[in-house]
């Protein structure tokens, strides 16, 4: 068997490896680089920014799962930095259920603690019911009916923001993050509907499909990605996961492009090694 | 998060990671636990916020008892049916379709008109405006996206032969398909590394770090 | 009656959100009908989310009944679900108890936290292995098709990374734009915005099909 045809039938596990050192090496080496603000990003922090202070009410989704964290959790915090420090009142409320009550409720309240927020007057969570169709659709007409208590059973009377929120016209503007198509119903659903704006940040999964949305207009900005999260973390002026992560994120990409490019030639020329040897 | 904390997380990335390897038992403990841990959260979930909060709440509310709260618990209970299968009890199954009858029902209706208002009409309209760049409107992408449109439905379009005009259209359609796709799986390479680097952060900074640096 | 009763309750149920789009919410009779219904949906929809839990808890407790093959996995499978689950559910019955019911700070959310999450994220990091694995031995420019795919990803993927971007800043100014403008908001904005009308027609078409009762494959055989 030659060096290419070796190539070509690499054992998977010397990828894996190769992968492992490209995640390491830049725990150890700087390999800062400028990160650039997509316009959509910039579309998204420019309407979040041109809220009223003190006096607007947003809703933050937690439509996320457990594994898309490092995506998606980034993004959610640098929004709750950005409407808090603007003293923007935040409800959240999450589609999903293994996680979704437990995760808005952690990461709300550990960035609110920052900037000294008081839960039930400046932020709430009314956590999660199940079918989302329910959901979206049921709280365009009365969110009491379709969250009679808030994520710990609170009743939402007795909570002072929640005396000012009824459905989506008391709402003015719904940031949605997500890992799935959920997404598509906060447009298809609410945004249609009801004309709230909506924006979200994706993972980069569901990133492409969303460029139709906001070309449509439908959808009012877009952060894709850890590269999304780095975007609005850079906007805020908030540098977190996202942007430390874009110096493993480079290098792996380099990786794979040089994978493709090795897997190719070594495919090719083994391809012409058996013609040859056929004829 | 306490050092037990922080220890065991590391050890369950590590039991989960050690798959790359190869199947072991420390992964499908691992795994296993984490199927239970999974359907667990779906019980205390499901009797927190709909039992309690939707159904035993407002039944049970002496001002205005919702007592017509018993036709979906009913509903769902009849859900359960679906296990009588290959029992004594199996000729009663059929009674859980009326319960997910309900919900497709429900579900189906939303969704008939929220997809060609929201989706067909929002989209049709999109495509119909002059697209811009960089908030300057622009011919060529104008051009670009209404081509791109019509070619991708007429690729998707199987009910004539792909011949002549269709088929050219059809043709510049998969080329467009192969561009968008392309994105996608830049996009999906993306998303996945972006985890990776999540458990390694988390692997560097808070396991590593809380005893060797 | 084993057809014509889910068969009705379906065309009802859905007529009733059909009507109600076309009216503001505060008409009388179908604007609380249709919110009844949507609350009736979510209490139900609960239900089949408890019947996941209950299969898979059946499952797994007869596998160790009949002592299968790994049955000890499933042991621990099954132990997972109550330890998770009964102190969830006895919060109801002892709400002083700091390590019962959901909150913050029971036994519920620690373990989601602390044991969950960890194994979620792993699993799916993992797939960044087998991406790599992937991109290497089967993204092949075997035709011009699948050339125009890798050319367009390896592009996106360049694109994507302050490095790459400075790379592409590099070849010229204003690529990294043009990737975006043409390749993102351009030629892949219309093949999605394609996708969506096409399949949103699909949703529409399926769900007439069944509101009107001739697509009952949802109901299962018998």
């Amino acid at each position: 068997m030659s060096l290419w045809d070796r190539i070509d039938k690499l054992d998977r596990r010397w990828i894996f490896l190769l992968v492992g050192i490209a995640v390491i090496i830049p725990l150890f080496v700087n390999m800062e680089a400028e990160i650039s603000i997509t316009p959509e990003a910039r579309q998204l922090f420019e309407a979040v920014d041109a809220l009223p202070n003190d006096s607007s009410i947003v809703l933050v989704t937690f439509d996320l799962y457990a594994f898309s964290l490092a995506e998606t959790e980034p993004m959610a915090r640098a929004a709750l930095h950005h409407l808090f420090s603007k003293n923007i009142r935040v409800v959240t409320v999450t589609t999903i259920p293994l996680g979704g009550p437990s995760i808005a409720e952690r990461v709300t309240r550990e960035v609110a603690a920052e900037y000294g927020k008081t839960y039930g007057v400046d932020f709430v969570n009314l956590g999660y019911k199940p079918n989302y169709v329910s959901v979206l659709r049921g709280m365009g007409t009365d969110i009491r009916s379709i969250y009679p208590t808030d994520n710990s059973g609170t009743v939402l009377d007795s909570l002072p923001l929640m005396n000012e929120v009824f459905n989506y016209d008391d709402l003015d503007f719904i940031f949605v993050t997500a890992d799935n198509g959920i997404v598509d119903f906060w447009i298809s659903i609410v945004q249609a509907q009801y004309g709230i704006p909506v924006g979200a940040g994706v993972t980069a999964v569901m990133a492409p499909k969303q460029y139709a949305y906001v070309g449509s207009g439908q959808m009012t900005g877009l952060l894709g990605g850890m590269k999304g999260a780095a975007e609005y973390e850079l906007l805020v002026e908030r540098a977190d996961l996202g942007v430390k992560g874009m110096a493993i994120q480079s290098l792996i990409h380099f990786l794979i492009i040089a994978l493709i490019a090795v897997g190719n030639i070594a495919y090719f020329i083994s391809l012409r090694r058996k013609r040859r040897g056929q004829a | 998060m306490t050092v037990f904390e922080i220890w065991l997380g590391a050890f369950l990335t590590l039991a989960i990671f050690s798959f790359l390897y190869r199947d072991n038992p420390v992964y499908r403990l691992a795994e296993s636990a984490f199927a239970g841990i999974s359907a667990g959260y779906y019980i205390g979930l499901i009797w927190e916020s709909v039992i309690v909060q939707f159904l035993w709440v407002p039944m049970t509310n002496p001002e205005n008892p919702k007592v017509w709260l018993v036709i979906p618990l009913f509903l769902g209970l009849l859900m359960f049916a679906r296990l009588f299968s290959g029992t004594a009890l199996g000729k009663y199954v059929w009674l859980s379709r009326i319960g997910l009858a309900f919900v497709m029902g429900s579900t189906a209706g939303v969704f008939l008109m929220s997809e060609l208002h929201g989706n067909v009409l929002g989209q049709m309209f999109g495509t119909m405006q002059v697209q811009s760049a960089q908030g300057e409107p622009a011919v060529l992408l104008t051009i670009i996206v209404a081509v791109g449109v019509i070619a991708t439905l007429i690729y998707f379009y199987f009910s004539k032969e792909h011949t002549g005009a269709l088929g050219v259209t059809a043709k510049v359609g998969i080329w467009f398909i192969m561009i968008s796709f392309g994105a996608h799986f830049g996009y999906t390479v993306m998303g996945r590394i972006s985890l990776l680097i999540g458990r390694v952060y988390f692997l560097w900074n808070d396991w590593l770090g809380s005893f060797l640096f | 009656m084993k057809q014509t009763l889910p068969v009705a309750v379906a065309f009802i149920s859905g007529l009733i959100m059909v009507v109600a789009f076309f009216m503001r919410s505060d008409v009388p009779v179908i604007g609380g009908l249709s919110q009844e219904v949507l609350i009736w949906g979510s209490i139900v929809g609960g239900f089949t989310l408890l019947l996941g839990a209950a299969s898979i808890t059946r499952v797994n407790f007869n596998a160790v009944r009949l002592r299968r093959s790994g049955w000890g996995f499933n042991l621990i499978t099954l132990v997972s679900v109550f330890v998770m689950a009964l102190p969830a559910i006895l919060g109801t019955f002892f709400p002083g108890v700091r390590w019962f019911g959901t909150g913050t700070g029971s036994l519920y959310d620690w373990m989601f936290t602390y044991i969950s999450i960890p194994m979620q994220g792993t699993m799916f990091a993992m797939l960044a292995f087998y991406i790599a694995s992937a991109a290497y031995r089967a993204f092949r420019a075997r035709t011009a098709e699948a050339t125009l795919l890798l050319l367009t990803a390896s592009l996106v993927m360049l694109w994507r990374v302050p490095l790459g971007e400075w790379l592409l800043t590099a070849i010229h100014s204003d690529l990294p734009s043009l990737v975006n403008t043409y390749v993102m908001s351009g030629v892949n904005l219309s093949v999605q915005r394609g996708i969506i009308i096409g399949a949103a027609l699909g949703a529409a078409t399926m769900s007439l099909r069944i509101l009107l009762g001739i697509e009952r494959t949802y109901m299962g055989r018998g």
